[in-house]
Formats: C-alpha cells, structure tokens, sequence
C-alpha cells in the first residue's frame, strides 16, 4: 500500500511536470487532483524538489544493482567497473529522458551541486570510495598524497559532464554519449595510474637526495 | 546547437594529431637534407621510411576511416614508394580494442540483453581487431560463432577524416585536391557502405549464395537475428590467415588450390555478378583446415556499371588492343583521355595506358598464369615506379570507378603472387557476345 502511493505520486509528479512544463501550485492543488489526501503526501516527501532527488537517487541505485548483477562486472579491472557504471546509467537514464531533460533544466547551472542531485551525489560517492579503495588496492590506480582523496570528485565531475553531454545528444542511440564515456572514463583513469609524472618527482626526489648538486658550504 | 560544437572539438583533437605528423616529416626532411650534407650518397629511401612510420604512427591513433584509408593506400602498392607500402601494410591487422563494458553495452542497447544472457559463453576480450570493429568468440547451442563489433561514431567520422586525409593524400600521390575530390568522395561512399552493417549482412548472405557453385570456397552462416546496425554474428570458421599458412610451407598443389579458389572468386563476381568483394587484403581471407578458402568480410562491395566494364575489360577478352583507333576510343569513354588533349598528349597517353593494360591483361594472355615469377610484379613496380615520377601523371586521369577496380585486382594479383600460384585463368568468363555486337 505504502509503496503503491508513492509509485503514484512519482507517476502523476513526473506527468505533470511534463505536460506543464513546471511544477505544480501547490500540494494541496496536486493531492487533490489525483485524489490523495496531502497527508499521505508528507509521509513520503516533504516538497516537490525531493521527489527530484529522489527519483535521481533511484536511478543512481538502480544502476549500482544493474551492474552488479553482470556476471562479468566482478571480473573487471576499476576502470571497466566505472566504464560499466557509466553506460549503464545513461541506459537507465533513457527510460527517463524527457523528466532528466526537464529536472536538469529546472536545477539550472550553478558552482555547487544542485539540491536536487544532492543524496545522488552522496551515494555515488559511496559506490565511488569503494571503487577507489579497490584499485589503490589492486595498484591499478596510485595512490598519491592529496590528491588521491579527489579521485572520487574526478569521477563525480565525469558523471555530471556525461548527464550534461547526454542531455544535448542528438546522435542516433546516443552514440556520441557513448564515446564522450569511453574517452573521458580512460583518460582520467589514465591520470589516476601511475604515470611518468610519478616517475619523474620520484627521480626528482632521489636526484635532491643523492645528487651531486650540493651546496659548498653545506660541507 | 550544442552538437555542431561537439563536431569540430573531436575534428581538432584529430588534426592535432595531423600537425603533429606534419612536423615530424618537416624534421625528417630536415633530416635527410642535413645528412645529405655530410654524405651526398644518403638515400632518399631512408627519408621515406621515417616519414611512413611517422604518418603511419599517427594515422593508427586515428582507427576508423583513417585507418581504412591507410589499407587502401597500401593495396595500391603502384602509386607509393616502397617504404610507406612497407609500414602501412602494418595497417592490415592490429587497432586498440572497445572495453568490455562498452561491448556489453552494444548489446543491451541493440538487444536489451547483456551478451552473457544471449549466448551460452562469450569471450569479453576480443580475438581480432578490424578497421572499424572487433571480433568477439562466443557459443550457443554447441556452435562456435564470431560476433563483430562495430566501433562507435566510425560513420560520423568518415568524412572528418577524409578531410584531414585530403592533403597527405595529395602530398603522397601528387594531385591536385580538386582531382582528388572524385576520387575521395568514391572512397568516402565505399566507407559509409562498410560502416552499415545491415547492409553488409545482406550482401554477404546473397553473395555466399551467388558463389555457392564455386569449387573450394566456404562462407560462414549469418545469423541476421542476433545481429543489428552495429553487430553482425556468423559462425566462427577455424583456420588460418594467409601468411600464417605460408609459413606452414604448404605444398605447390594445395597453393594452387587456394588460388585457384581465389581467382575463381573474383573472376566470377566480376564477369558474371559484376559485383565485387573489393577488399582483398589477406586479413579478409582464411586457409580452412580441409585446405578450402574461407571468405569472413563482404563490408566493401563494387559494383561494376557496364559503362565502364564493357570498355574496360574488352582489352582482357577481345583483341581491341591491337586495334590503335579503337583503343583509343575506348581510352577516351574511360577517360584516359580528354577531348581536350593534343595529337602529341593522345600519342604520348595511349601509348603509357596501352602498356598499363597490357600489363594488367598479361594473365588472361593464356589459359594458364604462374603468379610466382618476380619478374611480371617488378615489371609492374617499374611502371608504377616510372609513372609516378612523370609530371603528365599528376594529372587524375580515369573515371572513379578505376580506384577499386584497380585496387581489387593488383590486390588479387599480389595475394596470388604472395601465394606463388598457378591458376587457370580462363574459368569463369564474361559472355564474349558483348564485344562483337
């Protein structure tokens, strides 16, 4: 029953919203309309901005249990489990195109994570961590100081740009999509790994510590 | 809006790549002319190999149509100095492969399945990589298949690339880019063709049927149901690439066999489909374990207009060639020559096309032709050799049509050379009725 009305106000949220293109006066106006009482609104929602975000969160949560019910996801390097968490998402974000289309132009750009992809956001992160911790472990990506910390920021950056980059796709299948992840999902795991910069500020270290450059007076 | 700006963001990325090459040729110009200071006796051949790793090098970062344009340059070994012949018939193999979660993700997108669930097994790594795609093993129902995968955004490319192609083709065959334009926009029409697969599944199941009656050649089953504009799945066919098999010194007899099968292919398809598989790169081809010729890519077909075989192949069935009026009439419906050309230009032309052809036909002379002899292809090598350096040759002469005509039978002639080879090459020919009428 609980979930039965919550389904029902996502449903009758997102058809309204598309076929008026804003979002409805009021909740009053809008229980009343599919005959709920505004109660039984508040018991899953406190505003219209949180079913918003929390129909992000569902997709983000869908999308972690899509994959991780891939026989092959567990076989995968990092970098093919994030490669398989991006396309999965934008498959899944498909079936929801026209409300991400218009939920994205609502949020507007801004320097800060909008409300509504806040508790998405936390829990990518979450999933983000775990995908980290597991290739610092394996050694597949280097762990530096500092700046290992931001890997997972990387890879929320690559998520909004790939859901941004999607939104203006108008390639067949949304093929371009498709390639802005394989392109932009490798390079940062390329920076992620070890590189020749690593190699260079180690020699570096080393030619500091026992080169030959030494002060006279250091003697 | 916003995609037009995607387009030239991806095209600069891609240039770059082209300057860079560029550049390096500058230096290796430099190069060259700076140890030609030092040693007058440097050779201009080592000049052209540094230059062909270079345009090779960038060019295999490129994949797609720019790795297609490289094979195709590499098949016409007549036009290009030997050195860059050398380096891109490294083209015919290797390119970096898709990830894994990007295959799967082809087929949740064409099938709403990940592969997994669709087949009994299916091997995520790829096995070989092509120009525009890779090839995946799988299993369903005890059948062991090849599943083909095409690269995402390969058509979208393609013109892009020509583009960018235009003045290193034209650098390297030394025309002009308004003559080259025909030509290019043949190739770029032959490349959005390879790119459908659809398409692609449909010729190669009507064409496995027309060549059904040729002896010694087996084609793989389509299975059209599991396949989509980005994937083609056929049966998985066991055997060996051409060299692989050369180097298992195989017998005289069974290399005759092979090329046999081989000419027969083509001759059939262009004397009597007048359509024709005009990829033959060895890469296309496998030595099945029974000794038979496998034939696993129909992506490039030509089809040949009577305009254009009729004259054209009336020099390898007729004697026309001995006819100087005649042949010349012919070369002018081909136009080998212009309207426009004096007396001295006609003579000076009909006399080098009447060698080219000559050349060309040499196999039909007789009933029989061994392909083995260094002699015929350095005879050809010379006159491709000789040519290229003559300034009335810079001019693009010929109608489009010849590009994959000629591509597609110095192809043949070069896998039957690499095969040593005897052939009959009488077997399947055109209805000799069209000349005499």
């Amino acid at each position: 029953m609980a979930v039965n009305s919550k389904t029902k106000i996502v449903d009758a949220y997102i058809d309204y919203v598309l076929t008026h293109n804003e979002k409805p006066n009021s909740v009053y106006v809008f229980t009343k309309n599919i005959k709920m009482k505004e109660g039984d609104f508040y018991n899953h929602f406190s505003s219209f901005d949180a079913i918003d975000s929390d129909i992000w969160l569902e997709l983000l949560e869908q999308t972690i249990t899509d994959i991780q019910n891939q026989e092959v996801y567990q076989n995968y390097s990092t970098r093919e489990k994030a490669l398989a968490f991006y396309y999965t998402f934008t498959e899944n974000l498909k079936n929801k195109r026209s409300f991400a289309v218009y939920s994205i132009k609502q949020a507007g750009k801004s320097f800060h994570t909008p409300a509504i992809f806040k508790k998405m956001k936390a829990s990518f992160e979450q999933y983000a961590d775990a995908l980290i911790a597991e290739g610092l472990d394996s050694q597949e990506l280097t762990e530096r100081k500092f700046i290992s910390d931001k890997y997972k920021d990387a890879l929320w950056v690559q998520l909004a740009f790939i859901v941004n980059f999607w939104v203006t796709d108008d390639s067949a299948g949304f093929e371009k999509t498709d390639e802005a992840i394989e392109k932009g999902i490798n390079v940062t795991f390329d920076l992620m790994s070890r590189s020749p910069i690593d190699n260079l500020i180690e020699y570096g270290k080393f030619l500091a510590k026992n080169g030959k450059i030494t002060y006279e007076g250091a003697k | 809006m916003k995609e037009q700006n995607s387009i030239p963001v991806s095209k600069i990325e891609r240039s770059a790549k082209f300057v860079g090459t560029g550049f390096k040729i500058g230096g290796n110009y430099i190069k060259h002319y700076s140890k030609k200071l030092i040693n007058p006796e440097h050779s201009r051949d080592e000049l052209n190999e540094d230059n062909a790793a270079d345009i090779y090098n960038s060019l295999s970062q490129l994949k797609g149509s720019a790795l297609k344009v490289a094979q195709m340059l590499s098949m016409d070994k007549n036009i290009l100095p030997k050195a860059y012949v050398d380096k891109f018939s490294q083209a015919q193999y290797s390119a970096p492969p898709l990830s894994g979660p990007l295959v799967v993700r082809t087929f949740t997108k064409y099938f709403g399945q990940t592969p997994e669930k669709i087949f009994d097994t299916f091997d995520i790594k790829s096995s070989n990589a092509a120009s525009i795609g890779q090839v995946h093993k799988a299993t369903l129902n005890g059948k062991k298949l090849a599943i083909k995968i095409q690269y995402p955004g390969v058509g979208d490319s393609i013109s892009s690339d020509l583009k960018l192609i235009k003045p290193f083709a034209f650098r390297l065959l030394g025309m002009s880019e308004k003559e080259l334009d025909v030509y290019l926009k043949e190739v770029e029409e032959r490349l959005v063709e390879e790119t459908d697969y659809e398409l692609e599944l449909r010729r190669s199941q009507s064409f496995a049927k027309a060549c059904s009656s040729i002896p010694n050649i087996v084609f793989p089953s389509y299975y059209p149901e599991l396949s989509s504009s980005r994937i083609i799945t056929m049966d998985w066919m066991p055997g060996m690439h051409l060299r692989e098999y050369l180097k298992t010194n195989p017998s005289q007899e069974s290399r005759n066999k092979i090329g046999q099968a081989l000419w027969d292919f083509y001759s059939f398809q262009q004397h009597r489909m007048r359509a024709v598989h005009a990829d033959p790169h060895p890469g296309n081809f496998l030595i099945t374990p029974e000794g038979n010729l496998g034939i696993i890519d129909f992506g490039c077909i030509k089809e040949i207009p009577d305009d254009f075989y009729v004259p054209f192949f009336s020099y390898t069935f007729s004697n026309v060639l001995q006819d100087k009026d005649k042949t010349i009439a012919n070369f002018r419906k081909l136009q080998m020559i212009w309207d426009t050309d004096t007396p001295a230009q006609v003579e000076f032309y009909y006399k080098n096309y009447k060698e080219m052809i000559e050349l060309f036909a040499s196999p039909y002379a007789a009933e029989e032709f061994d392909f083995a002899p260094e002699d015929y292809f350095k005879k050809l090598y010379y006159y491709g050799e000789r040519i290229s350096k003559m300034k009335e040759f810079k001019q693009a002469r010929g109608v489009k049509h010849f590009i994959y005509v000629n591509r597609t039978n110095f192809g043949l002639y070069s896998i039957l050379h690499e095969l040593k080879a005897k052939v009959n090459t009488r077997t399947y020919t055109p209805d000799l009725s069209i000349w005499h009428s």
